[in-house]
C-alpha cells in the first residue's frame, strides 16, 4: 500500500538534521508508548481468537473450558465423515467439497473480472478531470452495508425483473463487492503514473497497442495484482451478499454460517476448516506483501 | 488508430483528450453497468418500501403501510439499539486507532516493526469473519475458557453468564472484527502531513499537544472521517456478530432484516433498509464535505505521488 511512500520520503532527504531529534522525542514519551500498547493490545484482542481457534481445532474437547487431549479427529471427521451415529457427541453430516469448490471457482472468475474492471478503469480515471463523482460512485458498495447493497439487488433482479438467481447473480454479488476495493488498490498505484511516459511513447512511435502492452501494463503490474488478489480473497470469505444471491448454491462461508447457526455438534469441525482456510489466507496474504513491496522497490 | 499521429486533430486530441477514446469508451460502458447493477437497485429498495406486494408480484399501491408497521412493532427500539451499539463502538474505535495511527505514522521508527504491525493489521481483513466470531463463543460461554479461569481462581463462585449472548459481547465482538478499518485510514492521512510541518510548529514554540490539536486533528479529518463511515455503517448491517455474539438476545436490523426476508416480507424488510440506507446516505454526504477542503476523494490519490 501507501506507507512504502513515506518511508522512501524520509531516506530520500537525509540531510535534514533536524529530523531524528524530533523524531525521536515523540517516539520516547510515554503517550506514544502508551499508544502504541494500547493498538498492540487491540491487535492482541483481534489475534487472540485466531489462535485460540486453532488451538481448538485439534483439542478433543474444543467447547468445554482448556483444550485437552490433543487430537486430529476433526481434520479426519472434515474429510473424510465422521462415521459417528446419532446421539454421540459431535459429527453431523460434514461436506466441504462443494461449497469449497464453488468458493474457489466463484473467487477465481471475481479475481479475474476485478483485475480487467480495475484496469479499464483505474487506467483512465486518473486522466480525467471528474474523477471525484466516478470514484465516489464506485466506492458506494464500501459505504452501504453489505446486507442492504444484498437484499437491494435482490429486490431489484428478483422481484423487480423477475430473473432467477443462480450462479451469475453470486459472481455479480462478489464482483460488487470486490471491486471497490480492487479500484482504491490500482488507484494507489495509477496515480503515481507519469502520463508523459504514455506521450514519450507516442512521440518515439509507439502504436498504442504497443504502448498498452509495453508501457501502461508494466507500470500497472502491481495494481492489477493487488486487484485480484483483492478480488480472489474478498470473494473467498464474502457472506452478506452470498445469503441474498445463492438460490440453492452453497459457498464455504455461507456453508459454515449456516452450520454455526444450526447446531453446536459441527463447531469443531467449523474450527478445523477454518483454521486451514486462515493459515491459507495469511500465507497468500504475506506472500502478496513480499512481492508487493519488491515490486515497488 | 495510426490517424491520431500528424494530423491536426491528432495534435488536439494528444493535447486535450490525454486518454485514448478507447479508454474512454470502457470507462462509460462500465459506469452505465455499475449505475445498472448497484446504483439503481438501490434506488429500487427506497421505491419498493412504499409499494405493496402479492407473492412476487408487485402492487404499485403507493403507502406508508410498511414504515407504519415497522414502528409498530419495535422498529424504533431496534433502530435504536443498533444505531447506539454501532456509534459506541465506533467512538471506542476513534479513541483506541487514532493515538496508535498516530504513533504508527510518526513515532514508530523500527521498519521490521511497522511492516509486521501493517501486515498484522491487513490479514484480518482477508479471514473469515464468521471464523473469527465464532471462537468467541467457547471462549466466553459458561463452560469456556474465562469462565473457567475464574472459578478455577476462585474470583466468581458462579458462571458469569453476561460474557455471552449479551450487549457486552455484541461489544467486544465489534472491537476487533473493525478496528484496522478505523487504523487504516487515519494512518494513511497522518502519515500524508510534512514532517516539516511539525517541526514549524515546535519551532515556532507550540507545545506536543498543541501541534496535536492545532496541526494534526485537523489535518488527518479526512482519515478520521473515512475511519468513521468504514466503521460504522457496516457495523449497522454487520449479520454475524449479533448472531453469534448476541444469540438472539440482542436484536439488531441485520438480524431483522433477514428474518422478514426470510417469511418474504419484502416490502418491510425494504423499508428497514431504506431507513438504514437514509443513515448512510448522511454519512455520506459527510464525508464528501469533509474532504471537500482537501480537494475530494480523488486528490487523496493526487496526494500519494508526492
Amino acid at each position: 500500500m501507501a506507507h512504502s511512500d513515506f518511508t522512501a520520503n524520509k531516506a530520500d532527504r537525509p540531510f535534514l538534521v533536524s529530523r531524528p531529534p524530533l523524531l525521536r522525542r515523540f517516539s520516547e514519551s510515554w503517550s506514544s508508548s502508551a499508544s502504541a500498547g494500547i493498538g498492540y493490545l487491540v491487535l492482541g484482542i483481534i489475534y487472540f481468537p485466531i489462535l485460540w481457534l486453532m488451538i481448538l481445532s485439534i483439542s478433543g474437547e474444543p467447547l468445554t473450558g482448556f483444550p485437552g487431549e490433543w487430537t486430529l479427529r476433526w481434520y479426519e471427521n472434515m474429510f473424510f465423515g465422521s462415521g459417528q451415529r446419532e446421539g454421540e457427541a459431535y459429527g453431523g453430516d460434514f461436506n466441504i467439497l462443494d461449497p469449497l469448490l464453488l468458493s474457489i471457482l466463484l473467487a477465481v472468475i471475481t479475481s479475474v473480472a476485478c483485475m480487467l474492471a480495475s484496469l479499464a478503469v483505474g487506467s483512465v480515471l486518473p486522466r480525467i478531470s471528474l474523477r471525484g463523482p466516478f470514484l465516489m460512485t464506485f466506492l458506494m458498495p464500501l459505504m452501504v452495508p453489505g446486507i442492504v447493497a444484498g437484499m437491494s439487488i435482490f429486490l431489484f433482479f428478483r422481484i423487480g425483473l423477475h430473473f432467477k438467481m443462480g450462479l451469475w447473480s453470486l459472481v455479480l454479488a462478489h464482483f460488487i463487492w470486490a471491486f471497490p476495493f480492487a479500484l482504491l488498490a490500482m488507484m494507489v498505484v495509477a496515480s503515481r503514473f507519469d502520463q508523459r511516459l504514455l506521450e514519450a511513447a507516442s512521440d518515439l512511435g509507439a502504436s498504442k497497442l504497443e504502448r498498452f502492452w509495453q508501457v501502461e501494463i508494466p507500470i500497472l503490474k502491481p495494481g492489477i495484482f493487488a486487484a485480484g488478489f483483492f478480488g480472489f480473497l474478498l470473494s473467498f470469505n464474502e457472506l452478506p451478499f452470498s445469503i441474498f444471491m445463492r438460490a440453492g448454491e452453497i459457498t464455504l462461508p455461507l456453508y459454515l454460517w449456516i452450520q454455526s447457526g444450526a447446531h453446536n455438534t459441527s463447531i469443531p469441525l467449523i474450527f478445523a476448516l477454518s483454521t486451514l482456510i486462515t493459515i491459507a489466507s495469511i500465507f497468500l496474504t504475506f506472500i502478496a506483501i513480499r512481492v508487493g513491496f519488491s515490486e515497488k522497490k | 488508430m495510426g490517424a491520431r499521429s500528424g494530423s491536426a486533430q491528432g495534435l488536439f486530441n494528444r493535447r486535450f483528450l490525454p486518454s485514448q477514446s478507447g479508454g474512454i469508451w470502457s470507462l462509460s460502458g462500465f459506469t452505465t453497468f455499475w449505475f445498472l447493477a448497484v446504483v439503481l437497485p438501490l434506488i429500487g429498495i427506497v421505491i419498493f418500501s412504499f409499494l405493496q406486494t402479492k407473492g412476487i408480484r408487485v402492487r404499485w399501491d403507493w403507502s406508508f403501510e410498511a414504515y407504519e408497521k415497522l414502528f409498530f412493532y419495535g422498529g424504533g427500539q431496534l433502530l435504536e439499539r443498533t444505531i447506539r451499539i454501532a456509534a459506541t463502538m465506533t467512538i471506542i474505535e476513534l479513541l483506541l486507532a487514532f493515538p496508535f495511527a498516530l504513533w504508527l505514522a510518526k513515532g514508530a521508527r523500527n521498519q521490521t516493526v511497522k511492516l509486521l504491525t501493517f501486515t498484522a493489521l491487513t490479514v484480518p481483513f482477508f479471514l473469515s469473519p464468521v471464523a473469527r466470531v465464532v471462537v468467541w463463543r467457547s471462549v466466553m460461554s459458561i463452560q469456556g475458557l474465562v469462565n473457567t479461569l475464574l472459578l478455577d481462581l476462585g474470583i466468581v463462585s458462579e458462571p458469569v453468564e453476561w460474557l455471552i449472548f449479551s450487549e457486552f459481547a455484541v461489544h467486544l465482538g465489534f472491537l476487533g472484527q473493525y478496528f484496522p478499518a478505523m487504523v487504516w485510514p487515519i494512518f494513511l492521512s497522518i502519515a500524508l502531513i510534512d514532517d516539516d510541518y511539525l517541526e514549524a510548529s515546535k519551532d515556532l514554540g507550540a507545545s506536543r499537544w498543541r501541534t496535536l490539536y492545532h496541526v494534526i486533528l485537523p489535518l488527518s479529518l479526512p482519515g478520521i472521517v473515512a475511519g468513521f463511515v468504514f466503521c460504522f455503517v457496516p457495523m449497522l448491517g454487520d449479520t454475524i456478530v449479533p448472531q453469534q455474539m448476541g444469540g438472539g438476545k440482542v436484536m439488531m436490523v441485520s438480524h431483522n432484516v433477514y428474518n422478514m426476508i426470510g417469511v418474504r416480507n419484502w416490502v418491510m424488510a425494504a423499508a428497514l433498509a431504506s431507513i438504514v440506507l437514509a443513515i448512510m446516505l448522511s454519512f455520506q454526504i459527510l464525508l464528501w464535505a469533509a474532504l471537500r477542503p482537501t480537494g475530494g476523494l480523488a486528490n487523496v490519490f493526487a496526494n500519494l505521488k508526492r
